[in-house]
């Protein structure tokens, strides 16, 4: 069983992290597009100088002021707030928000466990008694960082299973396969709780699970642990089958779309992807198009030709 | 008509899926439901309900007629899944494949944005306008059509859904009942646009099979393009009409201002949405007043479609965005002005300086803004003397859209506003916050069959409960009170509530744009510009 949990595990990872990467890249190579930006570019920050530079008079001959930073800020800070739903749908958001939180932890509770069974393998003790701050600190993260997930998960994951059936608006969309997801992280963050309370309350085993994957020589743990350490590798391989990527997308989302708010000032870069965008060959079939012509030709059909532009 | 409709209902044939009903509208302080005849969906002659597809809500936007054979459905239905399939291809849709596949990947229907779109609140929660709605039934439509997911997998995300003709027509229709607004995409924590996936629908049925309301294509852009306007004034009616607008400029003002037309080397072609000089000429005049007291150098171009500002292909069509953009462009560049001022019309200002911001380059990519900060530059330098006393009565301004939340601009009108108008009051939410006028992606033009009906009751129910409230404490009809709409569409949809709703005699509820306000506060005016009776 040993071999097979180990297996799973550097195959969950591998997987995991190989389907991103291919979905991220898959994302950014779609093509620039027509702009299609929505304000305010940070919602309810009042601390933010960022306005429109729209509103200054010839606008164009002004330094444009983009906050980056603020931008960043506010998007990895609502990682943890989830504020439209606290704003909007109070109640959806008691049960939304621990869910979510219960991912974000056992993502980082499993990090955790990862350094702290690389630390134990270098020799430094990763428990309350460690002669290493580092080793008690540790211990103590992970051991609250595990415990916040499974049970802020576990609640969450029955509120929003809950919410679904009962309230039609959410119900009319839902698919099966949502609710397979629902149940899914349900038995996960259920039997990590489980393995918490029954069988390892510390997560010792959990690590040393961890230092036999970083030494190559797996190891045996006990049931509830198997049990956990399967569905959670499951897991793995599941979620790029799901939305779940919209933690990353999210960032682009916004930073790329909704936030654009780039100009093609004349001589700029910008204007030379527009000039290629431009070249590429349309087939639409609609009756006012000439399908096969490049989008500039197109554009220009109705206007006087031989001129240049577009 | 009491059942829930779901997704998978918009292929049933039969009657309509939902029936608008008075009492069910969301509910107006002042305002009877009863009044109102019913059905709201009234006014299709019978032949129209045997030959047009109206089984959506009753209502017409577009009128697809009914295929006559079994192969006109089917060659209907294969012409639809081409132009599905072109939407997610990177040469035909480059124009805004990231941000539809963002949108119809990442979406976890939460339904949080729906409470801030204001049709599907007020029409009472009507599932079919739910934001969510279109784009999940395209959603099970590409999983079972395009991506070609089997038995188990289209049972697995709910896509079993057959494609006939009933369903696309209403899936037409459908994207026809979104102002294409984006308060819903702006609540998105995801950065999901499902007003975009409408505006995605709507470019299928016109780029690949060439469906579109005709008030918006061929009486719209295809109009403007060959004739020089959607309103179908020449460029020698153009300059009638200037001559007239001459004329009253001397009756109102004894002024003898001379409106410069495809005058070279100008610093401004000013652009103004074409609606304004056969609707709303005193728009036009106090342009004109305003720049020649200012002694602006400026131009308008009688050049086709150069005097019409407006771009109805951001609605619905990209090349036909992409073509009134270069025609706007070419006007500018044969004049050799140093930049373009966007007038009062706010779909063109997102259409020419933002959208086409990515089509037009080289000589044609010339600098364009919005007329807001030149109108405050103007007022706040104290080029103009002014005298606030003559706008006191109570203002409240509307907030266009394409203006706010697409662009950003939402503070050069406020301050010239509180500057010229010592009763200014703010509608809530107002800003980028706004509600949509509910004439707006086109409605406010869109009047044939019984569509009218359907965004004065419906789409423009919340602007009108939003009016009332702005004004609850002056409702007396002896005070009278402006709403200042800076946008042509804005201006004709609030007309309309205004009429249908009879503001103006109840209320003494008048509209109009932001620069007859700024006229009207002229100190070296003689007599008041904007003349109440005449409204």
């Amino acid at each position: 069983m040993r071999f097979v949990l180990a297996a799973l595990t550097y195959f969950g990872y591998l997987f995991i992290i190989t389907m991103y990467s291919v979905k991220v890249v898959k994302y950014l190579r779609l093509p620039m597009h027509l702009r299609s930006e929505v304000y305010p570019v940070i919602p309810g920050d009042k601390l933010s100088k960022e306005k429109t530079y729209y509103e200054n008079l010839e606008w164009w001959t002004k330094l444009r002021q983009q906050n980056k930073l603020r931008r960043l800020w506010f998007l990895f800070s609502d990682y943890l707030l989830l504020a439209e739903y606290f704003r909007r749908d109070r109640g959806y958001w008691l049960v939304v928000y621990p869910w979510h939180i219960g991912f974000i932890f056992i993502i980082t509770f499993h990090i955790l466990s990862f350094f702290g069974a690389l630390f134990e393998w270098f020799g430094v003790s990763v428990a309350p008694n460690s002669s290493s701050l580092f080793g008690i600190g540790l211990y103590y993260v992970s051991l609250a960082t595990g415990v916040i997930s499974f049970v802020s998960g576990l609640f969450g994951s029955i509120g929003v299973l809950i919410n679904r059936l009962v309230r039609s608006d959410l119900r009319d969309y839902a698919s099966p396969q949502t609710y397979f997801n629902y149940l899914f992280l349900l038995m996960v963050f259920l039997s990590g709780l489980l393995v918490w309370i029954f069988a390892d309350p510390t997560f010792s085993e959990y690590r040393e699970f961890w230092k036999g994957l970083i030494a190559f020589n797996p190891i045996n743990v006990g049931t509830l642990a198997t049990v956990h350490i399967l569905l959670f590798a499951f897991l793995l391989i599941y979620l790029p089958f799901t939305r779940s990527l919209h933690y990353i997308t999210r960032l682009f989302g916004f930073l790329l779309i909704r936030w654009d708010d780039e100009p093609s000032l004349p001589g700029s870069l910008l204007e030379r992807k527009v000039e290629e965008a431009l070249k590429q060959k349309l087939n639409w079939q609609g009756p006012h198009i000439q399908s096969g012509s490049t989008w500039r030709d197109a554009a220009l059909e109705e206007a006087p030709r031989g001129r240049n532009g577009v | 008509m009491s059942k829930r409709i779901k997704v998978s209902d918009m292929g049933r044939e039969g009657d309509p899926l939902v029936e608008i009903r008075s009492q069910d509208l969301m509910p107006i302080p002042g305002i009877s439901a009863n009044a109102l005849q019913e059905p709201l969906s009234k006014g299709l002659t019978e032949n129209q309900k045997r030959e047009l597809e109206c089984s959506l809500d009753g209502f017409v936007a577009i009128g697809i007629p009914r295929p006559k054979s079994q192969q006109e459905e089917e060659a209907l239905v294969k012409k639809f899944l081409e132009g599905l399939k072109k939407l997610f291809e990177k040469e035909n849709n480059w124009t805004f494949l990231q941000p539809l596949v963002h949108s119809m990947e990442y979406c976890v229907k939460c339904q949080l944005c729906s409470e801030s779109c204001p049709a599907y609140v007020a029409s009472g929660r009507k599932e079919i306008y739910r934001p969510t709605f279109r784009p999940e039934l395209l959603r099970r439509l590409i999983n079972k059509y395009i991506k070609g997911q089997g038995t188990f997998l289209r049972k697995v995300t709910r896509s079993d859904i057959e494609l006939n003709f009933t369903l696309i027509a209403r899936l037409a229709e459908l994207a026809y009942r979104c102002t294409l607004c984006r308060r819903c995409t702006q609540v998105c924590p995801l950065g999901v646009d499902n007003a975009l996936v409408s505006r995605e629908i709507r470019k299928l049925f016109s780029q690949e099979l060439g469906i579109a309301p005709r008030e918006i294509h061929e009486q719209g852009t295809v109009q403007q393009l060959k004739v020089g306007s959607t309103t179908g004034m020449t460029p020698p009616a153009l300059h009638d009409i200037v001559a007239f607008v001459e004329e009253e400029i001397k009756e109102k003002t004894g002024r003898d201002i001379k409106i410069p037309i495809d005058k070279k080397n100008a610093d401004v072609l000013l652009l103004h949405n074409a609606g304004e000089f056969m609707s709303w000429p005193e728009n036009i005049e106090a342009f004109a007043i305003l720049f020649d007291a200012a002694n602006i150098s400026w131009t308008l171009s009688s050049e086709v479609a150069g005097y019409d500002a407006v771009n109805y292909g951001v609605w619905y069509d990209d090349v036909q965005m992409a073509r009134v953009a270069v025609k706007h462009a070419e006007a500018a560049k044969n004049l050799h002005v140093k930049k373009i001022n966007v007038g009062e019309c706010g779909h063109a200002h997102k259409a020419f300086i933002v959208v086409a911001d990515r089509v037009l380059t080289g000589d044609l990519n010339i600098p364009r803004e919005s007329v807001f900060p030149l109108l405050e530059d103007l007022v706040m330098s104290g080029k103009i003397r002014l005298d606030p006393g003559r706008n006191n009565f109570p203002v409240t301004l509307h907030d266009p859209c394409n203006i706010v939340r697409l662009m950003g601009i939402a503070e050069p009108q406020r301050r010239i506003l509180r500057k010229i108008c010592p009763q200014f009051m703010e509608m809530e939410p107002h800003g980028v916050d706004n509600y949509c006028c509910g004439g707006g992606s086109g409605f406010a033009i869109m009047n044939s069959r019984n569509f009218k009906d359907w965004k004065v009751h419906v789409s423009g129910r919340m602007k009108l409960k939003q009016i009332l409230e702005a004004f609850k404490d002056v409702l007396d009809p002896t005070i009278k009170k402006y709403v200042c709409a800076p946008c042509s569409n804005c201006k004709g949809q609030i007309r309309d509530l205004i009429d249908v709703y009879h503001l103006g005699q109840d209320h003494n509820i008048r509209y109009g744009g932001l620069v007859e306000l700024v006229v009207n506060a002229m100190a070296d005016i003689e007599k008041p510009f904007i003349e109440w009776e005449s409204f």
